[in-house]
């Protein structure tokens, strides 16, 4: 009770201290040393991250490293239990040092506390599904119901990177007995919250299929005032030498934690040695850390340089998020999806012509019962939705493939069979047509390989627009998971949430694209006219 | 063909569709919800593209150009995307939240294409029927009817934005199955209702059509004939 009220006293002079002198500011870390005790306000409510154990002391992950920092900076310990409504405040009281509870790095918290980089531990949103669900990607669930419990900071959020169809339900016990009930097909989670769930018998039969999204990373907080301290360096370098050495990792196994990709991307990062033999991740001249070693999330545009430090800057001041421009992995999974479409445009395009040619030939051939099924076989082609085609042959003949030869098939090129199928079945009729048209001029007239050209040259306005129309509906592939533009764009929405932009983005590349193809059908077809002229 | 061979019998595929029926079918009729509220949707400005063409002004004619340009070639995939991410799940008006359902989403979407067709198609009929061959302008029903069809084939891409019609509800019932085998038939199950729905449909059309050409001609002829 007089050591409480003795600190209390102490924190008052500090604080008074930093009121009175601006230049002469009194660093807590000065403080720690001087009370040879480290205050730290961890989660009891928070298994296995901060919890209680049988005597009532406060243990867990966040606890041991809590003591791993008491230890570097050779001070005492004292834990204080702190819950995520009053963790800021007493941070801001003076009643702690630091605060290590659970809290996720937001611009929000940045303004009321100094969250110190590097991160320690990183949360994100996971679904709960029966063992038998077949989920592997996000995109399956896109417009599935799935439970969520009231409340949830990431709900909306998910609903629309993902365009969920959510069930929200009051809380655990009714979220868990819907999904047993099969009212939706997964359950909107925390995956750090889930961890301890997991122990429960209850959901047993219950399996994670999905790795985490709308990661955030956790900070270790001090008070705002503290923001350049020493305090800041020193639990700085504590924090990185611990994703260096693994401290973090094996303080992650020793929990039972599972383990955890931000953990293990930490470490790498943390370890990785230049091209001149010193490690990457050292402090600069200035004492900040290098860009590459922070969180991309975090940075703003006065700490980096180039497209990154443009792209931000737009950021900054408009709010257009433009991560496709400045984040190397999202170009590079642009520009992916850009060149997929375009080989999807051509080879659909060519795929259909020559689907069409083959098809009308064969109809005309002469040959009795070949000509008839050709017929009938491209009317029905010409009736059967796209979509529903690549569904049949990707996963309903994929999956006997599969199982009797062992071939996995191939998604691009089923997506482009398929559209060039279907667009083919209409070209097929359009060259009839125009055979039918030519038969009217010249009685002798019989569509071969040679007079195909004549033909083409009459059916050229519906060949082009059939063409044109298989080429806006290449996006179709991206329903079998190809990595095409739409599922470049809905990939980097998953991951920013800049919908606005990705889809505008999106839209106008494809019109452009469309538009690119339309001009040069045009083109093609002056240049044909004018030799029809001559 | 042998079912066997594919691990299934023949027994076991019938009785799954059979249970399924309802539930398809109902989904089907979705379908054609979706592509009769987007014939209506993209008709209506279709409607005023059209006339714009026939205006006097040179900047009206050119205004419903570029407009009816653009329609045809935004790809309805790409937008029922940017549609579905961009449109939120409700909006709040003068105090009332109401919810946007993703079927309509679908038949905005979709609609984009029917305004294009409607603006060229109704433009050339329009200047027929000024021109006094009403028969010729009448050919634009049978059109448009056919279009509905190419539609309906195109309202399937719904079930990518979450629509709870025929395609999405093939994906449901093979996920409570949960028999990788009678994936094949469940999707040549869907495949045949639209067939055996839009290939009568079109064929009817098409005879209608040409029947209305025959009569439209031999007026014409008769026209001359007299005068």
């Amino acid at each position: 009770m007089h050591q409480a009220r003795g600190w209390g006293l102490v924190c008052l002079l500090a604080l008074t201290s930093i009121l009175a002198s601006g230049e002469a500011r009194a660093d807590r870390l000065d403080l720690i040393h001087k009370r040879g005790t480290l205050i730290v306000g961890v989660k009891a409510d928070y298994p296995p991250l901060g919890m209680r154990d049988a005597n009532g002391q406060l243990v867990g992950f966040e606890p041991d490293l809590a003591a791993e920092l008491a230890r570097r900076l050779s001070v005492g310990l004292q834990l204080t239990a702190v819950t995520s409504a009053n963790r800021l405040q007493k941070l801001e009281e003076g009643a702690i040092d630091m605060v290590i509870a659970t809290l996720g790095d937001t611009p929000q918290r940045r303004r009321i506390a100094t969250l110190i980089e590097p991160h320690y531990y990183a949360s994100g949103v996971t679904v709960l599904a029966p063992a038998d669900t077949r989920l592997s990607r996000w995109t399956d669930l896109r417009g599935r119901k799935v439970c969520a419990t009231q409340g949830a900071y990431f709900n909306r959020e998910m609903a629309e990177r993902y365009l969920l169809d959510l069930q929200i339900f009051n809380g655990i016990r009714d979220a868990r007995l819907a999904l047993r009930d099969g009212r939706c097909i997964a359950w909107l989670y925390d995956d750090t919250a889930l961890v301890s769930l997991r122990l429960d018998p209850e959901w047993a039969n219950y399996r994670t299929p999905l790795p985490s999204t709308l990661v955030s990373p956790w900070a270790i907080a001090i008070a705002a005032a503290e923001s350049g301290s020493r305090l800041e360096h020193a639990i700085a370098d504590v924090v990185a030498d611990a994703h260096r050495s693994g401290w973090l990792i094996a303080a992650e196994q020793r929990w039972n934690l599972p383990p955890s990709s931000f953990l293990a991307e930490a470490h790498q990062r943390w370890t990785r040695i230049g091209t001149d033999g010193q490690p990457v991740c050292a402090r600069l001249a200035s004492g900040e850390w290098p860009a590459e070693c922070r969180d991309a999330s975090r940075l703003t545009s006065t700490e980096v340089s180039g497209l990154r430090h443009f792209g931000l800057l737009i950021r900054e001041r408009t709010g257009f998020d433009l991560t496709f421009v400045y984040d190397a992995y999202d170009r590079g999974q642009f520009l992916t999806g850009l060149w997929l479409t375009v080989q999807l445009l051509v080879a659909c395009t060519l795929g259909s012509l020559l689907v069409g040619c083959l098809g009308a030939l064969t109809a005309e051939s002469g040959i009795p019962l070949l000509g008839g099924w050709v017929r009938a076989t491209a009317a029905i082609g010409r009736m059967t939705p796209p979509l529903l085609l690549i569904y049949l042959v990707f996963f309903g003949l994929g999956h006997l493939i599969v199982t009797r030869f062992g071939w996995p098939v191939d998604g691009f090129l089923v997506a482009t069979a398929c559209l060039s199928l279907y667009a083919g079945c209409s070209t097929v009729f359009a060259l009839l047509d125009a055979s039918v048209v030519l038969k009217g001029r010249q009685p002798d007239f019989a569509l071969r390989w040679k007079t195909l050209p004549q033909a083409l040259r009459l059916a050229y306005t519906p060949v082009v627009a059939i063409l044109v129309n298989v080429v806006k509906a290449t996006g179709m592939a991206s329903v079998i998971a190809v990595p095409e533009l739409i599922s470049a764009s809905t990939a980097i929405v998953a991951e920013h949430g800049n919908t606005g932009v990705m889809m505008n983005v999106l839209m106008i590349t494809y019109f452009l694209l469309v538009l690119l193809v339309v001009r040069l059908f045009a083109a093609l077809e002056r240049r044909v006219l004018q030799r029809d002229v001559h | 063909m042998n079912a066997g061979y594919f691990n299934v019998t023949s027994t076991e595929i019938l009785e799954t569709l059979w249970v399924w029926t309802p539930f398809l079918a109902s989904g089907f009729v979705w379908n054609i919800l979706i592509s009769l509220a987007a014939m209506l949707i993209g008709t209506l400005p279709g409607i005023i593209l059209a006339r714009m063409r026939l205006a006097k002004h040179q900047s009206l004619v050119h205004a419903s150009l570029v407009v009816t340009e653009l329609m045809r070639n935004i790809p309805t995939f790409v937008f029922l995307f940017y549609l579905a991410f961009l449109i939120p799940v409700e909006f709040e008006f003068s105090g009332q939240v109401y919810a946007f359902p993703a079927w309509l989403k679908a038949a905005l979407a979709l609609s984009v294409a029917v305004v294009g067709f409607v603006s060229d198609n109704l433009h050339a009929a329009w200047r027929h029927w000024r021109e006094g061959d009403h028969a010729a302008a009448l050919l634009f029903i049978p059109s448009w009817t056919s279009y509905l069809l190419i539609i309906v084939m195109a309202s399937s891409t719904a079930s990518v934005i979450g629509v709870d019609e025929i395609v999405a509800r093939c994906n449901v019932i093979i996920a409570a199955v949960g028999r990788d085998e009678l994936m094949l038939w469940i999707y040549l199950y869907a495949i045949s209702y639209f067939v055996l729905f839009c290939f009568p449909l079109s064929r009817a059309m098409e005879a209608v059509k040409n029947r209305m050409q025959t009569r439209a001609s031999s007026a014409l002829s008769k026209k001359k004939r007299e005068s």
